[in-house]
């Protein structure tokens, strides 16, 4: 290292940092740290709000399916109900012609 | 393999804020440009700090983002159209520390006229007192480039500064 490099490297010594500079920056840690707790507490809002969207969703479909189910089940008993009443009524119209025929025999 | 160093953020910043600084300053020749860079890096330094796994990791890695972070913020300020070297040479007047003597004052100005590359290795040289191998892996550059630029930038500031010096005689 000849003369005009130690000049060089005495020039550029460190210089000190302003005073204040490591005070701005804790500063701004704890801000970026606040709004890294603050945008967690939003994303676990979010995935609460999610879950509890999907939920009612489930639950709406399910009660539509049951509800489905049931009326299904209503209109197959009227079905039966009334093939019930028709068979009834063919079965005493049978008996009025049979025991009709009958009597037009003797 | 259990690592034994626990880095201490506040004292990081303590320890390395000076070098940090400096390195910044003397890259974009602004020194508020130069906090705003120095308050990034040790921002960034936060993120990493898990990473880190020893004081001389921690050092090293400090040295490689503040001067990518300058280069960054000269691209920046080349895109945006500002005339670098216009502005370098306006900075020749602001306020050069009192403890350099007038050849000191005037080399550190100088330097800021070198090419940024040139720039880079002899700030990371005569600063950090750092080998060429050392700086080749800060820059991400092949030890001849570094090598080069520092055998470069040397000559071209010795011949800036003979040249000063004669104005200097002539103007006394």
């Amino acid at each position: 290292m000849d003369g005009f490099e130690r000049e060089l490297k005495q020039a550029l010594e460190r210089r000190p940092a302003p005073p204040s500079l490591k005070r701005r920056l804790m500063e701004k840690r704890a801000s970026l740290a606040t709004q890294r707790r603050h945008s967690r507490v939003v994303w676990w809002e979010r995935i609460a709000a999610s879950i509890v969207l999907c939920g009612a969703i489930g639950g709406a479909v399910e009660w539509h399916h049951v509800e489905e189910v049931r009326r299904g089940e209503a209109a197959r008993d009227q079905v039966l109900t009334a093939l019930r009443i028709t068979n009834h009524a063919l079965n005493e119209v049978n008996l009025r012609l049979t025991s009709r025929s009958r009597t037009e025999k003797e | 393999m259990a690592r034994d160093w626990q880095p201490d953020f506040e004292r990081l910043v303590e320890e390395h804020q000076s070098m940090v600084f400096s390195l910044a300053w003397r890259m974009t020749s602004d020194r508020g440009l130069a906090e705003e860079i120095a308050q990034d890096v040790f921002v960034e330094l936060d993120r990493h700090l898990s990473k880190l796994e020893s004081p001389e990791h921690a050092l090293h890695w400090l040295r490689r983002v503040a001067m990518n972070r300058s280069a960054d913020a000269l691209r920046r300020r080349r895109v945006r159209g500002v005339d670098l070297w216009v502005e370098i040479e306006e900075n020749h007047g602001a306020p050069v520390e009192e403890r350099n003597s007038p050849l000191g004052a005037r080399l550190e100005q100088l330097l800021a006229t070198l090419p940024e590359a040139q720039r880079a290795a002899l700030v990371l040289r005569y600063q950090e007192d750092m080998m060429p191998e050392e700086i080749a892996a800060t820059l991400d550059t092949p030890l001849a480039t570094v090598k080069s630029h520092l055998q470069r930038g040397l000559k071209l500031l010795r011949a800036k500064a003979t040249n000063h010096l004669k104005e200097y005689i002539r103007g006394a």
